[in-house]
C-alpha cells in the first residue's frame, strides 16, 4: 500500500523535473471502501487525476469524465454532447480518422463512451503495457480534435441512424423521450441526451468547434485510472501529456429549475407495440439529497426482484404485467423516478394504472416491514459488491461519483446511507415523491386501437410521436 | 461431478455455478420450451419452502438464483454475501435438489412465459435472430426456440418437467464453477453440499446430429409495419472447437468483423454512416453453431448495405487478408487476451466452458498459443472455404411493402419468403 508521505515524495520528485506550470499536486487520499483508497491529485491546468491501483489482473482502466452533458444544451441545438461521444474518436491533427482505436486495439485495448444528462466520459480498457500510448491519445483528442466538414457530416448520419434504432423504431425509447420532454418544461433534463433528428442534421462545424473549446478543457474535466498501475510513471504521463492542455473559461450555468408539478401529465400514443404499456415520472430528489437513498430502498421494495410489492402483484398474483421496472434518476439536480409497467395481452393501461395506484396509496398510508426493508438493504449491498468486480465497474464508480457529487468514493457513503434508512424515512419519502399531482404519464396503445379508446370519450390529450 | 474452483479474497462475494450438460435440444418434438421451463421451476418451490417464501429468503440473504437453458446445456448461478454463505448454500442445496414443481407454479410460469413471448415481438433485433435460426437450423434442434412457443409451452405438464429433472439434473451430468471470496477446501465443501440431494445419476448423452443447413440463397423478410429501420442479418454455419482451421477462422473474422476497426465496421459505420453497429459473430454450441453479420441500416438503405457486405463477403474470400491485417488481428487478440481473464469469474468459466462444450482439452490454456502460430495463408485458406456465398440465409426485419422489393433485387437468386412479426 502506498502512504500518504510515499505520495508527496513522488510528487516533489515529479515537480523537480518539471515547470510549475505542469505541475502535480497531492489532494489527498478518499476512502473507497475496504481496503481499497482513490488518491485524489490536480494538475496546475485544473484537472482532476483520481487513482485507485489494484495490481490484481495486468490491466487498467482510463477514463476521462467531462462535466457536460444534454442539460447544457439549448433548444435548436440539442444532442450536440452525444454528437462529441462519437465525434471524439475521430481525426486529430496528428492522426487520420480511425486511428485512435485502431492503435488502441492493436495494443489490445477496447474503447467506448457514454453520455447522459450531467456528463459525457470516456471510456478505455487497457492492458498495462498501453498506458503511456493510451494517455497519449486521449491528450492529443482532447486538445487537436478536427471538425471540418466531413468529419461532421459522417458522424451526424452515424447519430441520426443511432437514434432511428434507439427512439424512432423503439417504444421505450420514444415514451422515454416524451416522457423526460413532458416532466421538464423548463429544467434542460426534458432535452433528449441522443438530440432531435433536426438539430443532429443541422450541427455545423463552427456549432462543434464553439462546444469543444468551451467544455472540452482540462478544468471540465476529471482522468480516472484504475488498475495496475505504478503511480509515479502514470502521474509523470499524465503530467507531460496533458499538463499542457489549455483551460477554458466554462460558461456559467444557466439552470432553470424545474417549478412544482401542480397537476398530473399524461400522454396517449399509438405505437406498433403488442401490448399496453404506461410509463410513469414522479419528480425524484437529487442525487446529493438526504431522501435520495430513502427513496432507493423504496424502489427496491416496490420493484427489486420477484419478492418485490409490485412484481408480485403485477407479474405473479393478478398476471396484469410481463414486466415492471422502476429507477431512481441519479441527476445532480431534481430529476425522475422513472417506472415502466408493461401489460400482458388484453390488459388495458386502464387496468395497469388502477393496481399501481392501489399500491402506491399503500406505501404512502403506511410504513414498510421491517422484514421487506431487510431484504431491500440486502439487495442493494450486494448489486452494489458486484459492480466492483472489474476494473472498468470501478472506474465508472469513481468517475460518476466524483462528477456529479464532487467525491469518488461516495458509492460507499450511499452503501452506508441505505444501511441507515429506516421504516420512517420511506414513509416520509413515499409521501413527499409519490403525489399524483406531481406525475407525468405516457400511456401507449398498440396501433389500431385507436378508434376504440377514442369512442369511450376520453379526455386525454392524444398525441403522435 | 467436475468442479473448477477460482479463489479471490478481494471482494466478499461467493459465486456459484452449477451447469448440466443437458438443454434445450433434448426438448420433445412440439414441447419446446421445456428445458427451460424445468429450470425456471426451481426457484418456484422446493422442500419445506413455497415460491414465496423462496424469493424473500433469498432476498433476505443478500443472495442472487438464477436459472436457465441454452440449446446444450442448463446453467443455474448463485451469488451471495460471504457473510450469509452458509443459510445460502442451505437454500441452493433445496432449490437444485429438492425442487416440488408445485402445479399452480408452472401454470404461472406458463402464462408468463407466454407474455414474454408476445412482448419479445418488440425487439426487432430479437425477431431477425429467430427468422435466421429456424430458417438455417430447419428441421434440426437448434433452429427450435429455447423459450417454447405459445402453442409448444400450453402443452407441457407437471410430469413432463418432473421428467426432465429426473433424467438430467443427477451428480453424473453435472459441472461446478466457484469463484471469489473462498479458499479450494471450501469450494470442494460447497460443491458437494449443493449436489448432495441429488442422485448420483449418469452423464446424459448428446445425440444431437449435425446441422445440415439448406442449400442455396434464401431472403426471410419479417413483415413489420412502420419500420424506418431494418434489422438484418446475414449468416451460415460457421466453426467448431475441433476444426482444424478453427483458430484461423476465428482472427478472419476478428478482422472481418469481430471489433470496432474491423473491415465491416469501417465500410458500414465509418465510411457510409448506415449502421449504428456493425459487426459479425461465431456463434458456440457443443456441434457446429452458426456464424452471423449484423447491420441496422435504415429502411432506404437496407439494399445497398446487403450488396455491400455480399461484396466484401466476395473480396474476402476471394483475396483474403493481408499480413498486415492479420498481424495487426493476432497482436490485438494476443494483447486484449489479459481481459478474458481479469476477474474470478471469467478465469473460472474458461475450464467450465471447455468440459461443458466437449472442447479440445486445453482449448483456452493454448488459444494464445494457437493465435500466434497462425499464419496469413492459413487464415485465407479458412476464409476461402468457409465462406460459402452461394448457400447463406439472410433475414431482415422491415415493413415488406416498402422494401421488399429492393432486398430481393439486392439478393440474386435467393428463394424469398415473407414472414409475419408475429409468426412466434
Amino acid at each position: 500500500m502506498t502512504g500518504a508521505t510515499d505520495i508527496e515524495a513522488i510528487v516533489s520528485r515529479l515537480n523537480a523535473a518539471r515547470p510549475p506550470a505542469r505541475g502535480v499536486r497531492y489532494e489527498g487520499p478518499a476512502p473507497f471502501g475496504q481496503g481499497m483508497t482513490v488518491h485524489r491529485f490536480a494538475l496546475s491546468n485544473g484537472l482532476r487525476v483520481l487513482v485507485e491501483i489494484d495490481a490484481a489482473a495486468p490491466v487498467l482502466c482510463l477514463q476521462t469524465w467531462m462535466r457536460v452533458g444534454s442539460r447544457f444544451e439549448k433548444a435548436g441545438k440539442t444532442g450536440i454532447s452525444h454528437l462529441f461521444e462519437h465525434l471524439m474518436f475521430g481525426e486529430t491533427e496528428k492522426s487520420a480518422h480511425g486511428a485512435f482505436d485502431r492503435l488502441l486495439e492493436e495494443a489490445g485495448g477496447e474503447t467506448n463512451a457514454a453520455t447522459s444528462l450531467d456528463w459525457t466520459y470516456y471510456h478505455q480498457n487497457l492492458p498495462k503495457t498501453a498506458l503511456a500510448l493510451g494517455l497519449r491519445l486521449e491528450a492529443e483528442r482532447l486538445a487537436h480534435l478536427v471538425l471540418r466538414e466531413p468529419q461532421v457530416a459522417s458522424e451526424k448520419e452515424v447519430v441520426a441512424n443511432e437514434r432511428r434504432q434507439r427512439v424512432e423504431d423503439d417504444v421505450d425509447g420514444a415514451v422515454s423521450e416524451l416522457l423526460y420532454r413532458e416532466a421538464f418544461r423548463e429544467h434542460a433534463y426534458g432535452i433528449p441526451t441522443i438530440g432531435l433528428m433536426k438539430d443532429i442534421l443541422s450541427f455545423t462545424p463552427e456549432d462543434c468547434t464553439e462546444f469543444y473549446r468551451t467544455y472540452y478543457a482540462p478544468n471540465n474535466a476529471t482522468l480516472v485510472l484504475v488498475g495496475d498501475v505504478d503511480l509515479e510513471e502514470t502521474l509523470g504521463l499524465v503530467a507531460d501529456h496533458m499538463g499542457a492542455l489549455e483551460p477554458s473559461e466554462v460558461p456559467l450555468e444557466d439552470v432553470h429549475p424545474e417549478p412544482p408539478q401542480l397537476e398530473e401529465r399524461r400522454l396517449v400514443v399509438d405505437k406498433p407495440s403488442p401490448t399496453h404499456r404506461v410509463a410513469i415520472g414522479y419528480k425524484c430528489p437529487a442525487l446529493g439529497d438526504f431522501d435520495h437513498a430513502p427513496l432507493v430502498v423504496l424502489n427496491e421494495i416496490l420493484f427489486g426482484g420477484r419478492s418485490s410489492r409490485l412484481h408480485r402483484r403485477f407479474v405473479k398474483e393478478l398476471e396484469l404485467a410481463t414486466e415492471v421496472r422502476g429507477w431512481v434518476g441519479t441527476g445532480r439536480d431534481p430529476s425522475l423516478y422513472d417506472i415502466s409497467l408493461t401489460a400482458r395481452e388484453d390488459v388495458t393501461n386502464e387496468r395497469l394504472l388502477e393496481v399501481f395506484d392501489e399500491e402506491i396509496a399503500k406505501v404512502m398510508a403506511s410504513s414498510v416491514g421491517e422484514e421487506e426493508l431487510d431484504r431491500a438493504k440486502a439487495r442493494l449491498e450486494l448489486g452494489t459488491l458486484q459492480s466492483l468486480e472489474s476494473v472498468s465497474g470501478r472506474a465508472e464508480t469513481i468517475g460518476f461519483y466524483d462528477t456529479v457529487l464532487g467525491e469518488p468514493g461516495a458509492l460507499f457513503t450511499k452503501l452506508e446511507a441505505y444501511r441507515r434508512v429506516t421504516r420512517a424515512d420511506v414513509l416520509r419519502v413515499a409521501r413527499r415523491v409519490l403525489s399524483s399531482t406531481g406525475r407525468t404519464m405516457v400511456l401507449v396503445r398498440p396501433s389500431g386501437d385507436e378508434e376504440e379508446a377514442l369512442e369511450e370519450g376520453s379526455e386525454q390529450e392524444v398525441a403522435t410521436a | 461431478m467436475k468442479l473448477f474452483v477460482e479463489a479471490s479474497p478481494k471482494l466478499p462475494i461467493v459465486s456459484i455455478a452449477v451447469a448440466f450438460r443437458s438443454g434445450s435440444t433434448f426438448d420433445p418434438e412440439g414441447k419446446e420450451g421445456l428445458c427451460r421451463t424445468t429450470a425456471r421451476m426451481l426457484r418456484r418451490g422446493c422442500a419445506g419452502w413455497d415460491a414465496d417464501a423462496l424469493e424473500a429468503r433469498i432476498d433476505s440473504l443478500g443472495g442472487e438464483f438464477g436459472a436457465d437453458a441454452s440449446p446444450g446445456a442448463t446453467s443455474a448461478h448463485a451469488e451471495v454475501i460471504t457473510r450469509r454463505l452458509d443459510p445460502f448454500l442451505e437454500l441452493c442445496t433445496k432449490l437444485l435438489g429438492a425442487p416440488t414443481f408445485p402445479d399452480e407454479e408452472l401454470g404461472r410460469l406458463v402464462r408468463e412465459a407466454k407474455a414474454e413471448l408476445i412482448e419479445a415481438r418488440d425487439s426487432d433485433r430479437t425477431l431477425a435472430a429467430r427468422a435466421f435460426r429456424r430458417t438455417l437450423f430447419a428441421g434440426h434442434p437448434y433452429g427450435r426456440r429455447v423459450a417454447g412457443t405459445l402453442p409448444s409451452l400450453d402443452t407441457i405438464t407437471r410430469a413432463d418437467v418432473e421428467a426432465f429433472y429426473r433424467r438430467h439434473y443427477t451428480k453424473q451430468n453435472a459441472l461446478v464453477a466457484i469463484s471469489g471470496d473462498v479458499t479450494d477446501k471450501g469450494a470442494h465443501e460447497i460443491a458437494e453440499r449443493v449436489l448432495s440431494l441429488l442422485p448420483e445419476g449418469e452423464p446424459v448423452k448428446d445425440s444431437v446430429p449435425e446441422p445440415t443447413p439448406p442449400p442455396g440463397r434464401q431472403l426471410i423478410i419479417v413483415d413489420k409495419p412502420e419500420r424506418t429501420q431494418t434489422q438484418m442479418v446475414i449468416g451460415w454455419l460457421g466453426t467448431h472447437g475441433h476444426d482444424a482451421d478453427h483458430v484461423a477462422w476465428l482472427v478472419g473474422n476478428t478482422a472481418f468483423g469481430g471489433t470496432f476497426t474491423s473491415k465491416l465496421m469501417q465500410e458500414v459505420r465509418a465510411k457510409r454512416g448506415w449502421s449504428y453497429g456493425a459487426s459479425s459473430r461465431v456463434g458456440f454450441e457443443r456441434h457446429r453453431d452458426a456464424f452471423t453479420m449484423w447491420t441496422a441500416p435504415s429502411s432506404t438503405d437496407a439494399p445497398a448495405c446487403m450488396q455491400l457486405e455480399l461484396e466484401l463477403l466476395a473480396e474476402l474470400k476471394a483475396k483474403g487478408l493481408t499480413d498486415d491485417e492479420v498481424s495487426f488481428t493476432k497482436n490485438y487478440l494476443e494483447r486484449s487476451h489479459a481481459f478474458e481473464v481479469d476477474t474470478p469469474r471469467k478465469r473460472v468459466h474458461q475450464p467450465l466452458e471447455e468440459a461443458l462444450y466437449d472442447l479440445p482439452a486445453g482449448y483456452h490454456a493454448s488459444y494464445l498459443e494457437r493465435v500466434r502460430a497462425v499464419s496469413t495463408d492459413e487464415v485465407n485458406a479458412a476464409l476461402a472455404k468457409r465462406t460459402p456465398l452461394e448457400d447463406l440465409v439472410v433475414a431482415v426485419v422491415a415493413t415488406n411493402e416498402d422494401t421488399g422489393e429492393g432486398l430481393g433485387k439486392a439478393l440474386p437468386g435467393a428463394k424469398v419468403r415473407v414472414d409475419p412479426f408475429d409468426l412466434e
